[in-house]
């Protein structure tokens, strides 16, 4: 029955459902919800909120961590890259050098690169890292975009489900993050990744795998780009 | 319960939409992968690969069913599964650095909700739950200390509650 003293009871229904009320309120509160069916409903609905407290840690209540502002670009270069694969795949598919099996595609990456390195047109630069331990190899490609950059790089020889970081170097030091991934033995050593740093703009490329640090220069053309590139001490 | 303003089967074929998409949910969705996870860097992987996942899957979206931003929770929910997955059966390694701790997937998606939930109500009663409740102040030295009867602070209690269960139920969550 929904009476005057209504709202004075149901705005303790908060503290009581938290098990604050005591003492004259408490037995007050509890004798009106005897006879008020509004309120017994409303304490209903207060009761699983109030249960779900102690699930929340409250140093997390005032600000909400927020997505770096590259990564919304970076996914839009992750899905047009796709879109370009599957582009390329059924052009070969038309053309009858559809290639069948993972070695293959592997093969047909690398008979890319080399059709691609030939041309001297071709804004996309190659970088070779050489300061590496004897079986571990990477490579990156890089390639201009409207958005910045797209980078593949190509990884092997690492612990399988190494961490491995990328930045692209600017001309004044400021490393522009491009994301991060796991390099698995028996999976495509292939990662592609992207930066908001512009290619003309980028002098070298950083990859963190690990603890390890190692640094190539970027802005060499392609002949001399395995040149003068480091493993950085961390 | 947010909705994106498309109707259309297929929601995520397209570029632009995944942009939409994006700037809808994104947010929110690496709220969560970042307190399931204990780490942003996982956490920006896990956001892209959903993303990327829901592109692909774009024809299979059926608003009927349910909003894009519950799908996109639940590919998300799959995404950091895997994760952790991956991440538990890797064996230790050699220049890895320590792995963050991780909460078990269910109880975090649970702290993410009531943790957003409680950004998303009034300041006033937010800081009313956090002073009687999670400090475990007297309700009088609370008042005391805002400048208010008892009693207000009382009813900023019952309101504040009453804020969160509205904003729970705006974010999907059912009991």
């Amino acid at each position: 029955m929904k009476t005057e003293g209504c709202r004075k009871w149901r705005e303790l229904l908060g503290a009581y459902a938290l098990g604050h009320l005591q003492g004259a309120e408490r037995l007050g509160l509890e004798a009106h919800l005897e006879g008020c069916d509004e309120c017994r409903a409303e304490l209903a609905t207060l009761t699983p909120v109030a249960e779900l407290l102690p699930h929340a840690d409250p140093a997390r209540f005032e600000s909400a961590p927020q997505p770096p502002p590259e990564l919304g670009q970076r996914i839009a270069a992750v899905i047009e890259a796709e879109k370009r694969r599957d582009r390329q795949r059924r052009q070969r598919r038309r053309f009858g050098f559809a290639l069948g099996g993972a070695a293959a595609a592997i093969a047909a990456a690398v008979l890319l690169l080399f059709v691609l390195q030939g041309d001297g047109e071709d804004p996309t630069r190659h970088v070779k890292f050489t300061s590496l331990p004897d079986d571990v190899s990477i490579y990156a490609t890089l390639e201009p975009h409207a958005y910045g950059t797209e980078i593949h790089m190509y990884v092997k020889g690492v612990a399988s489900g190494t961490l491995c970081r990328v930045y692209l170097r600017g001309p004044g030091g400021t490393d522009y993050s491009a994301g991060t991934f796991r390099y698995r033995w028996g999976d495509d050593s292939n990662a592609i990744l992207s930066s908001a740093l512009d290619l003309s703009r980028t002098r070298a490329i950083v990859v963190h795998a690990g603890k390890r640090t190692f640094v190539a220069p970027v802005d060499a053309p392609v002949a001399g780009a395995s040149d003068g590139n480091e493993e950085e001490a961390t | 319960m947010i909705q994106l303003g498309t109707s259309a089967r297929g929601a995520l074929s397209r570029e632009r939409d995944v942009r939409e998409a994006y700037a809808a949910h994104a947010g929110e969705l690496y709220g969560f992968a970042v307190r399931s996870l204990g780490d942003s860097g996982l956490a920006e992987e896990a956001v892209q690969e959903t993303f990327v996942r829901a592109w692909r899957a774009g024809d299979r979206f059926d608003p009927k069913i349910g909003s894009l931003r519950t799908w996109l929770f639940a590919i998300l929910r799959n995404v950091v599964i895997d994760l952790g997955r991956a991440r538990s059966i890797r064996p230790a390694l050699a220049d890895g650095g320590p792995e963050p701790s991780v909460e078990p997937l269910e109880e975090a998606l649970l702290a993410w909700q009531v943790e957003e939930a409680m950004r998303r109500i009034g300041t006033e009663h937010r800081r009313v739950l956090v002073e009687t409740y999670y400090r475990g102040r007297p309700y009088a030295e609370v008042a005391e200390e805002l400048g208010v009867p008892e009693g207000t602070v009382k009813s900023r209690v019952y309101y504040g509650l009453r804020a969160l269960r509205v904003a729970l139920e705006e974010m999907g969550y059912e009991d």
